[in-house]
């Protein structure tokens, strides 16, 4: 985990020396960037996410490329808009600096290997080792949550009530739980929500792409840098199947800390909840599939609806960090 | 690594294939929000880069296929949609306005078919799609129906010497499409925005059974619903042709390109 944030923070993994991963996963913005859409060396086209429960997702980016939290860690090193590093040039580093090179010693019990593609597995799994630290603290749905399950009305009542009543369209004629499901607000999987899609020169091919460039992967968990033997983590990977559907299909994004996390969408186009409320108030079902997204109709709030809708979605938001202060760690030995 | 390098070898080939065959598209559409975001001369450039032979092209409104037809007539095929806007998917065949708005176009334009239109059930017996079953009979013009199956029985029952080009083959199961196939011979398939027919390019045993039944009566189609998905037109064939190389070579091209030229490429002769 040592290992993991010092490499987060290793400026040194980007040949420009400029770029680092909390360059747009900044730990004092909710651990993204603020920004529509990320930028490293150069603008990138997707938003970027936010790392507090990164830990419990199933696939990961906006697109799923990534079946790993550490396959998807390697990414933006060799990304040219993000990192614009190097199989070669990350493993340089940590075998020649002695810092990095005793950490991972320490960590995988061999120095780093010769061949750079083992060693890049290495990093994206120190990295991925410290970004399962960050999880998001209570927020005050939790304890309205808590609360009620404990038929505990006095403290039930400190829940405002537009956030109660937001509450009742989330998960009622919104049909926003669909979707938005369980302790993370999201089922993991990829949806086309009516967001324009297009990019510089073509479009984004979102989950489509996701899985093309997954199938690609070596770092994938079908690949020889997966740890488990036993194969059950591949499953998934496995039985993945590529669909016209996937075309433009975007990850459903958690909803924790949802009001520190703004801009909005897989392309930030959305600059506030209320902005993020009225697309699915007024969702134009012609940009849907006749036989694909049938829960997605207009849902035609009013302006105090969306008001409550938003108080709610606000509440999902840590009122205190659950992350203990940074320490500076002892040199290896 | 043999098994990389015999991947590798696969890819070659299906690269070779790709270059060869060409793609008949008989499901696309460039809808009044395509036409700015893809603008006419780069609509025609995706489907020439694609490999299409031809494409038979719908919009909502009328204007947006006419626009690539005036660009690239030996490549579009102009189909005329009872909309006007897309808006109107689950509303047209109750709105009697869009008779006239499609007997104004077919006085102006030439058109191979009416479609694709959404209709289901006892909807088709309404008097809107009855006029247009009218419409496309008086006009000798093919009926491209994205319907379940009792829609697209009444409205062979409507006019028994129909040609229907059944959407996305009703999102239905094989073995119904089989049987539609065996009762209507006037009906034909597109596969467009389905991928049960086969999985890493190899074709589904049910679905090779209907290809092999028949190979005159299936065409694929991408579906361009959105503006952004004319960025999937190449894509689309090139997942066509590495599943259909996995059918007889006869099969295969009847269903890439000769079913739909067959069919529709007569309107370029004219």
């Amino acid at each position: 985990m040592e290992l993991g944030e010092r490499l987060f923070f290793e400026p040194r993994l980007s040949p420009s020396g400029k770029v680092l991963c909390a360059t747009c996963h900044v730990p004092y913005r909710g651990w993204q960037d603020g920004r529509a859409r990320a930028f490293g060396l150069a603008e990138a086209d997707r938003n970027t996410q936010s790392l507090l429960n990164v830990r419990y997702q199933r696939w990961f980016g906006w697109d799923g490329a990534g079946d790993s939290l550490w396959a998807q860690s390697v990414r933006p090193m060799l990304d040219l808009r993000e990192m614009g590093g190097s199989q070669a040039q990350a493993a340089a580093l940590v075998r020649g600096d002695a810092e990095l090179a005793c950490r991972f010693e320490k960590v995988f019990g061999t120095p780093p290997p010769a061949a750079d593609e083992a060693v890049l597995a290495g990093i994206g799994k120190a990295l991925a080792a410290f970004q399962e630290t960050l999880v998001s603290g209570r927020s005050p749905f939790d304890d309205f949550r808590d609360a009620l399950s404990r038929g505990d009305f006095s403290s039930m009542k400190k829940y405002p009530e537009a956030a109660q009543r937001g509450l009742r369209i989330f998960v009622g004629r919104g049909n926003c739980s669909s979707c938005h499901v369980g302790p993370a607000f999201s089922n993991g999987e990829f949806h086309d929500t009516g967001v324009p899609f297009f990019i510089k020169g073509g479009a984004d091919a979102g989950r489509h792409g996701g899985i093309r460039k997954l199938e690609a992967n070596p770092f994938n968990l079908l690949g020889a840098y997966n740890d488990d033997r036993s194969g059950v983590s591949a499953i998934k990977t496995r039985q993945v199947d590529l669909q016209h559907r996937n075309f433009g299909e975007f990850k459903v994004p958690s909803l924790r800390n949802v009001a520190q996390t703004a801009p909005y969408m897989h392309n930030g186009s959305l600059a506030t909840l209320a902005g993020v409320v009225r697309h699915y108030s007024e969702i134009d079902p012609d940009r849907l599939h006749s036989d694909g997204e049938a829960l997605l109709k207009p849902l035609r709030l009013t302006t105090a609806e969306s008001a409550d809708l938003v108080a709610f979605l606000e509440s999902l938001t840590e009122t205190a960090s659950a992350l203990a202060p940074r320490r500076p760690s002892a040199a290896c030995r | 690594m043999r098994s990389l390098a015999a991947g590798a070898i696969f890819c070659v080939a299906l690269g070779a294939l790709a270059a060869e065959l060409p793609i008949f598209d008989a499901h696309l559409h460039y809808s009044h929000d395509a036409w700015d975001t893809v603008p006419p001369q780069e609509a025609i450039a995706i489907l020439r880069k694609a490999g299409l032979k031809r494409a038979l092209i719908s919009s909502s409104g009328d204007d947006g296929q006419q626009r690539l037809y005036a660009l690239a007539p030996d490549l579009v095929i102009p189909e005329l949609r009872p909309y006007r806007s897309r808006g109107e998917i689950s509303s047209w065949f109750r709105d009697e306005s869009v008779i006239p708005y499609l007997e104004d176009r077919l006085k102006r334009h030439r058109y191979a078919g009416l479609g694709e239109f959404h209709l289901y059930g006892a909807d088709a017996d309404l008097p809107v799609p009855r006029r247009m079953v009218q419409l496309a009979r008086q006009h000798k013009l093919f009926l491209h129906a994205h319907s379940d199956i009792d829609a697209i029985e009444r409205l062979f029952r409507q006019w028994p010497e129909a040609r229907i080009l059944w959407a996305h083959s009703g999102f239905d199961r094989p073995e119904k499409v089989r049987e539609m196939l065996r009762k209507h011979k006037n009906l034909w398939c597109d596969l467009a925005f389905r991928t049960d027919q086969a999985r890493g390019g190899k074709v589904d045993p049910d679905w090779r059974a209907a290809f092999l039944e028949f190979p005159d009566r299936f065409m694929v189609g991408t579906d361009s619903f959105t503006p952004e998905r004319w960025h999937y037109i190449g894509e689309h064939a090139n997942w066509s042709r590495q599943w259909l190389a996995d059918l007889p070579k006869d099969v295969s091209e009847r269903i890439a390109w000769e079913n739909g030229e067959t069919l529709f490429g007569g309107l370029q002769a004219q």
